[in-house]
């Protein structure tokens, strides 16, 4: 049980993905995205390995395409996997196995995808895109965001008619940089999407002091002066 | 303002980190500072995240970690500013606290493992860091690391001019064999993130195991639900 939409940013060729399940830390997977390479990001009765192999095919050359058929080929339980694959020209494929657990599947977009499983319906994919699509001029970052909720609001995910909380919620933006821009986890909250929105909108606050407190520590101020500033 | 630990086990080889830091969501500075059978390394202070990979790959080059950290230092016209530490694959450790960090800032190392700490309240942090480390070899590598933040936490933690900072994020960080991480927990932004990385890691723990076997063996596998409720019966059981 998870949602997760992949996108490369059309306006700025920035990669990022959005995630948010019932299990716990699912951000530790910061496998999954590699800079400059793409996103592979599986989930369902996920093998780690799946998207390390993925970005590496995807490195050598191999189109989102070829990887899936590959892994296809590979895989004797393959019929249980889901997952998403996004490269620098924004091809995109995904794929949702017949044994994952309903309701799954997925929306394949020009330049992102989004699907989950154990969802209270094809409203929650919905859910995630309408919110992804809602700015489409807005930083990633937020965009993604907007797509968790999105999901969240339309049903998130349920089983027997009962629903689950997200538990956990990772968005993950990297730009040209070996190391991510944007890396914001909820690794275990009873609310994950909204506590995301909570450091999201902090980190927003936080970030350009940051970086320059990175690029010329000499300058800056003590950090405690800067969050006493911020009140 | 940060208190950290990195380490290799000596037992299994495995290599990680574990950070406490008053600035927010710390754990994006953890990115690639592990590299199985390479070293881990780590950059606070004023956080260099370049500093991982470069650390890494001088290390993967055949530099041992004094002559890596050296060309870090090189590298860097801003080191004094900085506060690294490095242990390698056969448990070398190598650190720098740069003479331009605020507070009281200052290091341990031993074998396998270094202790970093800046705006901290003293170097009792890094003493007690050390010890709680040292104390419990036969554990976990990523429990003897959270022992150690806990016990820098528990010996005055992070100080600024004010008295007492909180630490509001933290990470714990291991890396075995494998392509990817053993265990990778964060707390982002929180009042107290050392206590609230204890809750997660007790809750992440023992399901660990269950998502990988899970995987390896998707038609014999009970759903993620069940799991969860069986675990909570369990927890309760122990509790009464």
């Amino acid at each position: 049980m998870t949602f997760s939409i992949i996108a490369r940013c059309p306006r700025t060729g920035r990669f990022g993905m959005g995630s948010a399940t019932f299990s716990i830390a699912c951000g530790r997977r910061n496998e999954s995205v590699r800079p400059n390479v793409g996103i592979s990001k599986s989930q369902a009765f996920y093998l780690r390995q799946t998207d390390v192999l993925a970005l590496n095919m995807l490195q050598q050359g191999y189109t989102p395409e070829y990887i899936m058929r590959t892994l296809e080929a590979a895989d004797p339980d393959f019929e249980f996997r889901q997952f998403g694959i996004i490269d620098r020209a924004a091809n995109v494929v995904a794929y949702t196995g017949k044994s994952t657990k309903p309701w799954s599947g997925q929306i394949v977009g020009p330049y992102y995808a989004t699907y989950g499983n154990v969802l209270a319906g094809p409203q929650t994919l919905q859910g995630i895109e309408s919110g992804f699509l809602r700015h489409p001029d807005g930083q990633l970052e937020l965009r993604l965001l907007e797509a968790l909720e999105g999901g969240r609001d339309a049903g998130g995910q349920a089983a027997d008619g009962k629903r689950w909380p997200e538990r956990s919620a990772w968005i993950r933006v990297v730009d040209r940089l070996d190391h991510p821009e944007v890396d914001v986890r909820v690794d275990l909250h009873d609310k994950a999407v909204d506590e995301l929105r909570r450091v999201l909108e902090e980190f927003k606050r936080y970030q350009d002091y940051y970086l320059e407190r990175v690029r010329d520590p000499g300058t800056g101020i003590p950090e405690e002066d800067f969050v006493a500033a911020l009140k | 303002m940060s208190f950290s630990i990195l380490a290799r086990c000596a037992r299994t080889g495995q290599l990680g980190l574990g950070v406490a830091s008053y600035s927010i969501a710390v754990g994006i500075y953890c990115d690639a500072s592990v590299r199985p059978g390479i070293g881990v390394t780590f950059t606070q202070g004023n956080a260099l995240p370049s500093n991982n990979r470069l650390a890494l790959n001088a290390l993967a080059q055949g530099w041992g970690s004094e002559q890596a950290l050296r060309q870090l230092i090189e590298n860097d016209p801003s080191f004094e500013y900085r506060q690294i530490g490095i242990v390698d694959r056969e448990g070398g450790a190598a650190v720098h606290s740069g003479r331009s960090l605020l507070g009281y800032a200052g290091h341990r190392a031993g074998a396998g493992w270094v202790v970093i700490g800046e705006a901290i309240a003293g170097e009792n942090v890094l003493n007690a860091m050390a010890e709680a480390f040292e104390a419990v070899p036969p554990e976990d590598l990523e429990a003897r690391l959270l022992a150690a933040l806990e016990a820098g936490r528990d010996a005055g933690g992070l100080a600024g001019k004010g008295g007492r900072l909180p630490e509001r994020s933290a990470a714990l960080v291991v890396w075995g064999v494998r392509d990817y991480s053993d265990m990778d927990l964060r707390v982002d932004l929180h009042e107290r993130a050392v206590d609230e990385l204890r809750r997660v890691y007790a809750d992440f723990k023992p399901t660990a195991a269950f998502y990988e076997e899970r995987a390896r063996n998707p038609r014999a596998a009970v759903s993620a639900m069940t799991f969860a409720e069986t675990l909570r019966n369990e927890q309760r059981r122990a509790v009464t």
